[in-house]
């Protein structure tokens, strides 16, 4: 059993990882990061350098969150992931067999939310696992 | 710490289905908007020869082809003309390449966005503020904005749309080919109607000098298909998804075009044609109005969707190699920058935009007809850089190209052929541009047709720059070209991105 959050560094992120931590030990299980690296917009030409980019800014990005859960004493790890990031935390969370998936919301309206697919909104559908927002803090 | 690499994002065979591997191929070259851009023109130059030319014009596009497919076997996951030039032929080249494919993207999305908002006014019957460019200059401006704010988002809810759209499309452009046709076999054209011959197939029925004119805007009709091979690449086994519908896009693709263009033909008339050449695309709005009567809006609708999807196709694209370009320091930094939360190019993909914006404004302040001269400008750049990419493919594969027969003719000779016609078309093209008389605008600028100074001007600009760039930061240039690494090419091992350890 494991906590998986899905972290970049947008607005929600920091506050999801707070809560993130904070479930992981009081449930004493384990972290995992994940980033999603797969570029919006689908194949085509450059595909590989916008995927390169991405990845390169996702282990930016979770080093610092690896090092901020790994200070708390929490057992963390990072996966990034080559699948946009609502598939990449499904995939992850369903390998480790994930007891809540935690992902920040960055205060997007819902219908904006909805028609432009916003990450908290697929999982919301597409998981048969606990989702657990966190709203952006002010 | 513990951050695994990522898994290798290979594509997958099984992850593309048939459908999304038909769209692919047909949306990149957008039927209906690459139609109506070309068929007039072509019909004005070759006549009843019109099918011939767009039968023609695949030949180097098929060649060239080819060296997509081969360039992207080496280098994986579509790279294209920029990443390969700089591996196969130096960065000086490569520079000027990538610079060649981001301009053609640039310079088409104004004219892309301007048939979009045009036929749109059309179909819902506002004629008049078509007509006029003080409206449909600011809708297509917003409408740029809108794609690009829609690029920028990163936003793939308008895939399933595209689907059903790209399908539409095509469906259209045959029903109006099989109106048209009958019409004109059964007499009641209110033009001079002609019936079809095969003959019309013949490429060379008008002549050497329009056949070359033709190839060229015919080519310009095919430019997006390589897209098409390199999907069927992802699957060796042609019998499989993948492979299937790339075969199907490009049938499709002829069909359409063939029949499209024996109906415009036979209905109309050589002569019609001719008198209303200077119509550009609209020549095709007025045709779907005469042929399809009160159902004339399903063409136009056919038509503005492509344009405006293509907008957005083409704005991707662009802002990529864009991105490419600044991670190895050929562009500087600030153009590799990555929205933190949308996950994309945003600052390249507001340059491509503002660019585009300022050339669309600019070149409409020079004249309503310069927008087409542009597009004639598009096609020289087009030609160059696939001409170029066909010579990298030859380069890269050089010390391979005599180990099969079949290496030798789709490595080497395939590719080196298209080059040689396509630099062909664009020698005679440029001796025809610098004849003014032979600009849509009938304008000299500077003693030659305004193609000619826009397509030269974009290369003095982007060699300027490269001068320029070199001078402030020159780690880009100490990249050397190199070979195909042999064991990939044999098959004895999978592509990895970035064989040479050159993007950093």
């Amino acid at each position: 059993m494991t906590v998986v959050l899905g972290y970049d560094e947008s607005p929600g992120a920091d506050a999801a990882l707070e809560v993130a931590i904070d479930v992981a030990k009081r449930f004493g299980e384990p972290l995992r990061l994940v980033y999603g690296a797969a570029p919006p917009g689908g194949l085509g030409e450059e595909f590989k350098a916008h995927r390169d980019a991405l990845t390169e800014m996702g282990q930016h990005a979770t080093s610092h969150a690896l090092a901020r859960a790994q200070q708390e004493g929490v057992d963390a790890t990072v996966d990034v992931v080559s699948a946009k990031p609502a598939m990449a935390l499904l995939r992850v969370a369903d390998e480790c067999d994930a007891t809540v998936i935690v992902v920040g919301t960055s205060g997007e309206s819902p219908i904006k939310g909805a028609m432009l697919g916003s990450t908290p909104h697929k999982l919301l559908q597409l998981s048969t696992r606990p989702v657990l927002c966190v709203p952006a803090g002010d | 710490m513990t951050a695994p690499a990522p898994e290798q994002a290979q594509l997958k065979a099984d992850a593309i289905g048939f459908v999304d591997a038909l769209v692919i191929g047909l949306a990149a070259t957008s039927p209906a908007y690459s139609l109506a851009a070309v068929i007039g023109p072509i019909a004005a130059l070759v006549g009843v020869y019109a099918p011939g030319v767009l039968l023609a014009s695949f030949v180097p596009m098929m060649l060239i082809a080819t060296a997509f497919l081969y360039l992207n076997r080496v280098d994986q996951d579509c790279g294209t003309t920029f990443s390969w030039v700089t591996r196969a032929m130096g960065p000086w080249l490569g520079w000027i390449g990538g610079w060649a494919i981001t301009m053609t993207g640039v310079l088409v999305i104004g004219s892309l966005a301007d048939v979009g908002v045009s036929f749109s006014l059309l179909m819902v019957g506002a004629d008049g503020a078509a007509d006029n460019t003080w409206i449909r200059m600011p809708l297509a401006i917003l409408l740029i904005l809108l794609m690009t704010w829609i690029c920028v988002l990163g936003t793939d809810i308008s895939a399933k749309l595209q689907n059903a759209l790209i399908f539409g499309q095509v469906a259209a452009l045959l029903i109006f080919a099989a109106v048209a046709v009958v019409k004109a076999l059964n007499g009641s054209s209110p033009l001079d109607e002609i019936t079809p011959s095969l003959s019309w197939l013949n490429p060379f029925g008008e002549g050497g000098a329009a056949l070359s004119s033709g190839l060229l805007l015919g080519v310009f009709a095919y430019w997006g298909w390589e897209s098409a091979v390199n999907l069927s690449e992802e699957t060796t086994d042609g019998a499989s998804a993948p492979g299937r519908a790339g075969l199907w896009s490009t049938f499709i693709l002829l069909v359409t075009y063939i029949a499209v263009a024996f109906a415009v033909v036979a209905f109309a008339g050589t002569e019609w044609l001719t008198d209303n050449a200077d119509e550009e695309e609209f020549v095709f709005a007025e045709i779907a109005t005469q042929v399809m009567g009160d159902w004339s809006w399903v063409v136009l609708f056919a038509v503005a969707t492509s344009a405006i999807a293509s907008t957005q196709t083409t704005i991707i694209p662009a802002s990529r190699t864009g991105l490419s370009m600044a991670r190895r320091h050929a562009f500087p930094a600030k153009l590799g920058r990555i929205h933190p939360r949308h996950h994309t190019p945003d600052v390249s993909t507001w340059w491509v935009a503002a660019i585009a914006i300022a050339w669309y404004v600019g070149i409409y302040q020079v004249s309503a007809n310069a927008l087409f001269d542009s597009l004639t400008a598009l096609s020289l750049l087009i030609a160059f850089y696939y001409a170029l990419t066909g010579v990298a493919c030859a380069i890269y594969y050089r010390r391979h190209l005599l180990e099969s027969a079949k290496n030798l003719f789709l490595i080497g000779v395939g590719p080196l052929v298209g080059s040689g016609l396509l630099i062909w078309l664009l020698g005679l093209s440029i001796w025809d541009m610098s004849d003014p008389e032979n600009s849509y605008s009938g304008q000299s600028w500077l003693g030659v047709g305004p193609p000619l100074v826009i397509g030269a001007g974009i290369f003095l600009v982007g060699i300027a720059l490269m001068l320029f760039w070199r001078s402030q930061d020159a780690r880009y240039w100490q990249e050397r070209p190199g070979v195909a690494d042999p064991d990939i090419v044999r098959g004895g091992k999978s592509a990895i991105s970035d064989p040479d350890g050159l993007e950093g």
